[in-house]
């Protein structure tokens, strides 16, 4: 595994090659003023110098809607299982961490072929912010850099990038650029210098614990005043779960096509804060309160994701909540400050 | 099978199973013994619970009334929705898919040697009757067994002939009870938690499993709760949307605990910090 | 098994709906192999009596339309109202804002004390008769159209979202309209749609009425820190959101 360096023009040539060839590119692009990842058929549209995307990378691995079986109706069904195979240019690293947790998330346990054939098939080339978004505070949940998950690991430096190959699939990448060379020690500096400057800088809002706190501060939490105060301005409209890149609860429905005889069965996002979220047939919702759905999101985060993998808190602070939230309430960082200030004086 | 899958199998591919028995037990209630078309047999613990699916209908979980002590799968279906209305249209002979089974089981060998208490409300006895036909079937492992069984009304009453065949045994207590009175019966009248003073010398050193709607839970654990019943002495089988019966879709979360994983069967005294359970 | 009888009937609304229904071309020809319509004003001359399935189209405005509207009832196994006029009044009820004789006089002048113009507080469907299902928008959404009568056909009680337009303008990376400060009915209109309005850069206009438990209460608060007001969302819930 190798650390180069390559001008920033000798990437492009890169990019441009990787679109040309057979592979499917997927980067991050302007959409309008704002940015998403989708296909890439131009290198010069690949914008790595985003502040962030509107949806997280997530939905190439649990796509919105995704087919898990085809079925004859009443009767058999086969298992649809994707196997295209995908680069993803321009994962931050707060995704990177957050694409880690779902990995862990699908694998242990019963093991969610669908998410994981999409994950294994998917090369990722991270890319550590050049522009920080408004509302961003990954710093707070140390998810600013990442050191792990991806392929190859992307640090602008100037007018070249720093070139981490993590993997053979990356080197693999990092062997077609033509002029890569051994990153010298002052690349390796500047590159330290990018973390550095990422760590203060991706900070607007500002968490006043460690992030592992938290399962310990949620634990006096649960009748904190802070759910009903917010909540009641909560439309339940799960747009806070929608762009989590750590969201993953999701709804399953069957399609029936014309012929009435063969369908697919297909899962859907769903989201905890939608109303009907937690109902049961019979309509008896065990989680009728908007407040009770808010609390779980955010102990969810900062409690209960956290106890099944290993203490890992499922906020990796990319602000996208913030951003989405039309009451403007969901603000994970705002909350559990709330709790604190208010739970040590307790 | 994708060869990316590692070997893995689909854990959302429901098995086909056939309708080998069906009869209704009340109005809304459906009792069915299924069976695998692959022909093997179905390797369950009772409290388990399976997802069923018509497809092109949709999937839902359903509570396992069986014993493995018996073949076949026998589960219970209420009609109250889209599937379910569906599932109470199927003949004997029709398929449904199967997938599971899923979820934590009754106590089967810590309760051995000491005495169950069963306290079932409405189509709470479905689920209890799996452990229920268990115990009997291995009646020497057991102490006493009392099922305390409620009902709204005397046309929901489930499983009367069986009913009737536990009520002529010697080795077994039942009392049952509905909430509104009716002609046609002579028992008692009341909610099931009337019937708990009844036992009450039985209940401090017995087993005690509850079934029954979210309501039920409440009062139920009043009593035992006054009759000083160790709160580790006592098993609640709980209802969420298990929709995917696997941990990841996350619809029956209480708390940190997924019921599809954690649960159905939880003890009570592990559920003293889960506040969204009862 | 015979085919289900279908009947399509309109009373007040402009029959976009059920253009989508026939824009839905080549998928048309696959409905058309699955039922028997048996009266559709719109596209064949041929009526009946007796069918299982009545889909309604407009809203009801006349003594004489809430008693046709009636009629069909008692004939039909499944009563579908089809589209805004019918599943929430619509536009139509913009009329229920105004005094209706100033609405007749203002639509028909000298004429409108004519008999036949007689005209009452425009209800949806399903203020009535009872409606078993709805399908929602201004139009429907063809799609959606062919998924809930697919769902009848198999015997399923078809999806119709509960949750806001929001869901799905995130799914589709829109751009929240909120983020210019601009008022959107997104947070409190039923979703179903795929959100085209937002998508277009327009806000949502709420045609398919809200979700069931919308949150009024938060209006004034939330609007205030885009600086907004209530009246301003209140004006843009007149179009379909009168009641």
């Amino acid at each position: 595994m190798s650390v180069s360096t390559v001008t920033k023009e000798q990437f492009k040539s890169f990019v441009a090659a990787l679109v040309d060839s057979d592979q499917n590119v997927v980067g991050v692009q302007a959409k309008d003023d704002k940015f998403a990842f989708g296909e890439l058929t131009d290198a010069n549209a690949l914008r790595l110098d985003y502040d962030v995307t509107i949806l997280p990378p997530k939905k190439y691995m649990l796509p919105q809607r995704e087919a898990l079986m085809n079925f004859e109706v009443a009767g058999a069904a086969e298992s649809v299982q994707p196997d295209e195979k995908m680069v993803l240019l321009g994962v931050h690293p707060y995704d990177m961490i957050a694409i880690n947790q779902m990995d862990e998330l699908f694998s242990q346990g019963e093991y969610d072929t669908h998410y994981m054939n999409r994950r294994n098939n998917i090369t990722i080339i991270a890319c550590d912010v050049v522009t920080d978004s408004k509302n961003v505070f990954a710093a707070s949940m140390n998810s600013a850099t990442c050191d792990t998950g991806y392929d190859i690991l992307l640090t602008a430096i100037g007018d070249a990038y720093v070139v981490d190959a993590a993997t053979d699939k990356g080197q693999a990448l990092v062997d077609m650029m033509s002029g890569a060379n051994e990153a010298t020690d002052a690349d390796l500096k500047k590159r330290e210098a990018v973390h550095e400057k990422n760590i203060a800088a991706l900070n607007k809002h500002e968490l006043e614990c460690k992030p592992s706190f938290l399962p310990k501060l949620l634990e006096k939490a649960y009748d904190h005043p802070v759910w009903e105060e917010r909540a009641r301005l909560c439309y339940s409209c799960g747009s806070c779960n929608q762009v989590c890149p750590t969201c993953y609860c999701f709804d399953v429905q069957d399609e029936v096509n014309w012929d009435l005889k063969t369908g697919t069965r297909c899962r859907a996002w769903d989201g905890c804060l939608l109303t009907n979220f937690a109902t049961v047939a019979g309509d008896h919702n065990f989680r009728k309160k908007r407040a009770d759905r808010f609390r779980h999101r955010l102990y969810r985060k900062g409690k209960y994701v956290p106890g099944k993998i290993d203490g890992q808190i499922a906020c990796v602070g990319c602000g996208r909540c913030v951003t989405a939230c039309t009451a403007k309430i969901a603000n994970p960082v705002e909350v559990y400050n709330t709790i604190l200030e208010t739970t040590e004086l307790r | 099978m994708c060869e990316c899958s590692n070997g893995n199998k689909d854990i959302y591919l429901p098995e086909l199973c056939t309708i080998t028995k069906r009869r209704m037990l009340n109005g809304t209630e459906l009792f069915m013994h299924l069976e695998k078309d692959s022909g093997e047999d179905f390797d369950y613990i009772p409290g388990q619970f399976v997802e069923a699916s018509v497809a092109g209908i949709g999937e839902a979980p359903i509570s396992i009334s069986s014993s493995p002590t018996q073949k076949g799968l026998e589960l219970v279906v209420r009609n109250v929705g889209s599937l379910t209305k569906v599932i109470h249209g199927l003949e004997v002979g029709d398929k449904l898919g199967i997938r599971g089974p899923y979820g934590s089981t009754y106590p089967l060998e810590e309760a051995k040697g000491k005495d169950l208490v069963f306290i079932c409300g409405g189509i709470g006895l479905v689920p209890q009757r799996s452990f229920i036909r268990y115990a009997l079937d291995h009646r020497a492992d057991y102490g006493d067994i009392t099922i305390l069984i409620g009902t709204k009304c005397h046309e929901m009453r489930l499983f009367r002939e069986e009913i009737a065949l536990w009520e002529e045994r010697k080795d077994m207590t039942v009392m049952e009870t509905i909430d509104e009175g009716h002609d046609c019966w002579n028992g008692n009248v009341g909610v099931v938690t009337t019937l708990i003073p009844k036992v009450e010398s039985h209940l401090p050193n017995s087993q005690i499993l509850v079934c029954g709607p979210p309501i039920m839970y409440k009062f139920v654990l009043m009593a035992l709760a006054e009759a000083e019943v160790p709160q580790e002495n006592i098993f609640v089988n709980l209802e969420r949307r298990m929709k995917c019966g696997v941990g990841k879709c996350g619809h029956c979360q209480m708390n940190e605990h997924y019921v599809c994983q954690d649960g159905p069967v939880f003890r009570y005294s592990d559920l003293a910090h889960v506040p969204e359970a009862i | 098994m015979s085919k289900p009888r279908v009947a399509i009937f309109d009373f007040a609304c402009c029959e976009g709906c059920q253009l989508q229904i026939v824009n839905l071309e080549e998928e048309i020809l696959n409905l058309i192999d699955l039922v028997d319509v048996v009266e559709w004003r719109e596209a064949m001359s041929e009526q009946s009596h007796e069918y299982d399935i009545a889909i309604i189209e407009g809203s009801i405005t006349r003594p004489e339309d809430a008693q046709k509207l009636e009629v069909i009832r008692s004939r039909a196994k499944i009563l579908i109202a089809l589209g805004a006029c019918a599943t929430i009044g619509g536009v139509n009820k913009i009329k229920n804002n105004f005094d209706l004789n100033e609405v007749r006089e203002c639509v028909y002048g000298k004429d409108a004390q004519m008999p036949h113009l007689n005209t009452e507080v425009t209800k949806a469907v399903d203020e009535v008769v009872e409606v078993d299902f709805k399908i929602h928008g201004c139009p429907i959404e063809g799609s959606e159209f062919a998924q809930i009568i697919r769902s009848l056909l198999v015997g399923k009680t078809p999806f119709v979202p509960d949750y806001p337009v929001c869901v799905e303008c995130k799914a589709k990376e829109t751009i929240c309209r909120y983020e210019y400060n601009e008022i959107c009915l997104g947070p409190i209109s039923r979703a179903g749609c795929g959100a085209p309005c937002p998508t277009a850069g327009w806000r949502c206009f709420g045609c398919r009425g809200t979700v069931d438990d919308p949150n009024v209460e938060a209006a004034q608060e939330v609007m205030e820190k885009y600086d907004l007001t209530v009246d301003d969302l209140k004006q843009k819930m007149v179009l379909f959101n009168t009641k």
